[in-house]
């Protein structure tokens, strides 16, 4: 069963990078990918920093003395600067450690999360 | 019992100067008994030895009968390593072409003097750091005589060694099977940057607490963070002698600072502490005293890879010599065979010639 939940203005996630809303007590919010739209619990699990308001970021890799843009997406928190994978939540230097992730669209200008 | 570090003392200098190129010679000679090692800024206030075993005009160390009848013979050492005293520090002379062929002397003087004389002894490999490339043909050369049996560096130098100059030291190493020992020393003297971090300190009590601890964090944070080991799967790395009671705590900061800063090092896929249990080993040797917290300092050195990373060592002749029959008691019981024994055969391997368990 689906609850597609209200969390913002679409110009007001192009405007700002996310769009954050309380919902049922807790705080989602959603961040463009690229093209794709992703919902977040918006507390990173680390330190419970506003996760959402970090930046999402094609991660660096590559061997020792080289970089490399690596094709990964990542949801960087803004506090201490911990990596997410936006696409499932996992934390992508502690496989034991996930953020709440949720489908998300734009739909009549409007943000939608599916708690 | 394996012991890491013994340190042989050149006692007839007109006889070591046997060793060097006759081109060279009168160049060493004309530095005086220092063979143009730079000195010591910080000096130990009375002795830098144990003040019992200075006889006869000799300096403690100096030749063979002395460390048999001082060290292995008395402890039960089944095997001890020489490490360069003085010596280690030519890689920080400002000439890398004397310093090169000081090295090569020290390792002849040491197969001729020492290794040739006593069954029980191996050494480690003096090279020029300040010349990459000549450190690695120095490596390359000594490591087909089996008793030689690490690289060793001092903890003094211009730079942490995780900078990609030194790699030529560390491939070559890791291409003849050999691990590299940092030993602290020489922090502050000729071409090193000063010791501690904050600018030159004032009292050899500082420069012997923070110099030799300072420049052995430098340099394991430097060679994880550059990827060394990423480099190089099969090195492992010994720190000898800048104590290890920081150890727990620089890892865990080391890790925090990953998590948050690694777009710097993305080369880095595990966190640091892991890679530092897998590749680096330590002395035990100065073993801090704790004031009855032993089981405080055990605990969190078992958080930090312990027992499995900590090798003995004596570090004789030197005033703060840890007795191998002391650390004996003072070590955890479940620690003693690993400590004592068989982290250094599994760290030196074949070359110990130690019969396989």
């Amino acid at each position: 069963m689906t609850a597609w939940q209200d969390v913002g203005s679409v110009a007001d996630l192009e405007r700002d990078g996310h769009v954050i809303a309380r919902i049922d007590g807790r705080e989602v919010g959603v961040v463009a990918v690229g093209e794709e739209l992703r919902g977040v619990r918006n507390r990173c699990p680390h330190h419970g920093g506003p996760l959402c308001l970090g930046t999402v970021r094609e991660r660096v890799a590559g061997e020792p003395g080289h970089y490399e843009l690596g094709g990964q997406s990542a949801l960087r928190c803004p506090w201490h600067g911990w990596e997410f994978d936006p696409a499932t939540g996992r934390c992508l230097d502690d496989d034991s450690i996930r953020v709440a992730v949720y489908p998300a669209k734009a739909e009549g200008g409007r943000v939608l999360v599916d708690i | 019992m394996i012991d890491c570090d013994i340190h042989p003392q050149v006692g007839d200098v007109e006889e070591f100067l046997g060793y060097v190129d006759p081109a060279q010679r009168e160049w060493f000679r004309g530095q005086g008994p220092s063979l143009g090692i730079p000195g010591y800024s910080w000096v130990h206030p009375s002795s830098w030895f144990r003040a019992d075993i200075e006889q006869n005009g000799h300096p403690p160390a100096s030749n063979v009968d002395m460390v048999r009848r001082e060290l292995l013979d008395p402890s039960g050492t089944e095997i001890g390593i020489l490490n360069g005293d003085d010596a280690v520090l030519v890689s920080l002379m400002p000439s890398p072409y004397r310093a090169a062929e000081l090295a090569r002397a020290h390792n002849e003087w040491l197969r001729e003097r020492w290794l040739a004389e006593e069954p029980r002894l191996r050494a480690s490999i003096l090279c020029p750091a300040q010349d990459p490339q000549a450190a690695a043909a120095e490596i390359r050369r000594m490591a087909e005589d089996e008793r030689f049996v690490q690289v060793l560096l001092c903890g003094g130098a211009d730079r942490p060694y995780g900078e990609p100059r030194y790699l030529p030291i560390f491939e070559a190493a890791a291409e003849c099977g050999l691990p590299v020992a940092i030993h602290s020393g020489g922090e502050g003297m000729g071409i090193a940057a000063p010791p501690g971090g904050a600018g030159p300190v004032t009292f050899y009590i500082e420069w012997h607490t923070l110099g030799s601890a300072c420049s052995i964090m430098s340099h394991l944070v430097s060679l994880v963070c550059h990827g060394t080991f990423e480099r190089l799967p099969t090195l492992k790395v010994l720190l000898i002698e800048g104590g290890i009671a920081w150890l727990p705590g620089i890892l865990w900061r080391l890790d925090t600072n990953w998590r948050a800063l690694r777009s710097e090092t993305p080369w880095l896929e595990r966190k640091p502490s892991e890679v530092a249990r897998e590749h680096v080993r330590f002395s035990t040797q100065p073993l801090e005293h704790t004031d009855g917290r032993d089981e405080t300092l055990f605990e969190m050195l078992e958080a930090a890879g312990a027992p499995d990373n900590l090798c003995f060592a004596s570090d004789y002749p030197h005033w703060d010599f840890d007795d191998p029959g002391f650390m004996v008691k003072r070590l955890p019981e479940a620690w003693r065979d690993k400590v004592l024994h068989e982290n250094a055969a599994e760290l030196y391997g074949e070359r110990l010639g130690l019969a396989r368990a």
